[in-house]
């Protein structure tokens, strides 16, 4: 076991679906958890596909869900974004950005190859003080509703096989090896320091 | 909660405050142990540092408590100590010491972190001076476990191997002269460096040699898959860009050198952090001679010529002749 509980960040592009369906099962389980955004905005799927909604980071799930309310609640309730903004909003005020958050973590878990490389990016980028390791993986996610409720679970194990072990930095890359197998998905890996 | 736990008598002084807590935290449970002595810490390094003396041996005395996190906090404690009065290094590096060689793994990487930034303290406080035989001890000590340190770069385990790395990253970029073309973050700009050591320093000596470090810190790593020297070869060359010609060469020896037995993830990791910090080095404006070099790496790991150019420097406009 880790000597302190693990701090976990899950991190995708809007921190709305991917990063937020995590953030819920993770707390839900016990996780020191916080979710973020790597994106310059927060996107969500408009009436067609060239169109969509479009905010910035200081915009509240609830400001959301109430401009989609005013815009088109039919389309928003039924394609699901408007019960997705109302499961964010219990869990917290509004999305953030990752680039903008100064707190350290030990895990942090992306669900896409782009937001990998801004996450890992943007560590380098950073002064190093304390020379503290953080371990970057990537869990590629499709961004449906579906496979954000799979991918959670598969985070949540992964997250909790981690907090299992004896010494995490020790045993991480074997986990990652034996994860990749059992769920036929390549994670990448890398470490960073604060 | 923590206030009801500690219940503040406002007409006490913080050194009774102090002795209270110390009280308290004999008898309680390691996690309200840790909040009452980060209360303390907080009270004789920050509130009233002429209390820390007094407190001292108290405060170290829970480096033998059975909590890895209790040891880990006293390391911490040590390093904020010995920050806030130079003195106590003479007291507190044995300490210290002891913890390095603690049987639990990450007793010893938080003691590694605290070398790392000691030994600068260390140094800074020694260059301007004549060392006493007691402060000539507290050297010989620290480079003994500077030397600890570097045999841990073999080490078995990944995480210990990791911080290895970076107390050596740190160390070569500690014992080399800083020069104009260092590109050295704000952070570490009051940074101690060997060019503020005098050369005729009493006891310091100064022939260190960076080469072997650097040849010291690679040598490992190829053999395992730990990247955390990738990203320490960068820094190295953006901060002493002497180096740069090693390090290049180390980049194209890992490369060409990855481990058989790696899943194909793990050659992606890797070869995404060698693109990342092969690009680092490239910006930086001594990079022109290696440019070639850099270039050729990059294309092998799938860089578009055209992302390659954007991150090349422009060659330098010779420095304008003082008048």
């Amino acid at each position: 076991m880790p000597s302190h509980p693990l701090r976990v960040a899950v991190v995708c592009s809007s921190n709305q679906n991917r990063s937020m369906e995590a953030h819920n099962i993770l707390s839900k389980r016990g996780f020191d958890v916080r979710s973020f955004g790597t994106g310059t905005h927060v996107k969500l799927p408009g009436p067609t596909p060239d169109k969509p909604n479009v905010y910035d980071f200081k915009t509240t799930y609830v400001q959301m869900y109430n401009d989609l309310v005013r815009k088109d609640k039919e389309l928003y309730t039924q394609n699901g974004i408007l019960h997705m903004l109302d499961r964010n909003k219990r869990i917290k005020s509004k999305p953030e950005r990752f680039q903008n958050c100064k707190d350290r973590f030990d895990l942090v878990v992306t669900c896409e190859e782009r937001v990998y490389d801004q996450v890992v990016e943007d560590l380098n980028s950073r002064e190093q003080e304390t020379l503290q390791p953080v371990h970057v993986i990537n869990v590629d996610i499709q961004d449906n509703h579906e496979e954000a409720t799979l991918g959670a679970f598969l985070i949540c194990e992964l997250c909790q096989c981690i907090e299992h072990t004896e010494d995490m930095e020790n045993e991480i890359e074997e986990l990652l090896q034996e994860f990749e197998e059992k769920s036929n998905r390549p994670f990448l890996h890398t470490v960073c320091f604060y | 909660t923590e206030e009801e736990a500690t219940p503040v008598d406002i007409s006490m002084t913080t050194s009774e405050r102090v002795v209270d807590l110390l009280n308290q935290a004999a008898l309680i449970s390691t996690d309200e142990k840790l909040t009452v002595l980060k209360q303390v810490q907080e009270l004789i390094i920050n509130k009233d540092p002429s209390l820390l003396d007094n407190f001292l041996d108290e405060m170290i005395a829970f480096q033998t408590d059975k909590s890895i996190e209790i040891r880990k906090f006293v390391i911490g404690f040590i390093e904020e100590a010995c920050k806030r009065d130079n003195e106590l290094l003479l007291r507190l590096i044995a300490n210290l010491n002891m913890l390095l060689k603690d049987e639990g793994v990450n007793v010893v990487k938080k003691a590694i972190l605290t070398l790392t930034q000691l030994y600068k303290v260390t140094l800074q406080w020694f260059a301007p001076k004549r060392l006493s035989e007691r402060q000539e001890a507290c050297w010989d000590l620290v480079t003994q476990m500077k030397g600890d340190v570097l045999a841990l770069l073999d080490s078995e385990n990944d995480g210990v191997r990791t911080h290895a790395i970076k107390f050596t990253e740190s160390l070569i970029v500690t014992l080399s002269p800083r020069t104009p073309d260092s590109d050295i973050p704000k952070r570490q700009e009051s940074d101690i460096s060997l060019d503020k050591v005098p050369k005729d320093h009493s006891y310091i000596r100064y022939g260190w040699r960076w080469n072997k470090l650097l040849k010291f810190m690679i040598h490992p790593a190829i053999s395992s898959i730990n990247t955390t020297v990738l990203g320490s070869l960068a820094t190295v060359a953006r901060q002493r860009p002497m180096f740069m010609s090693e390090v290049v060469q180390a980049y194209e020896t890992l490369h060409a050198n990855l481990p058989p037995t790696l899943a194909k993830s793990q050659v992606s990791s890797v070869r995404k952090n060698l693109k990342l910090h092969l690009v680092s080095v490239l910006k930086h404006p001594c990079s022109l001679e290696f440019q070639g070099q850099i270039s050729t790496l990059l294309l092998d790991l799938g860089m578009p010529q055209s992302e390659i150019t954007r991150s090349t420097p422009a060659p330098r406009k010779p420095r304008k002749r003082p008048r």
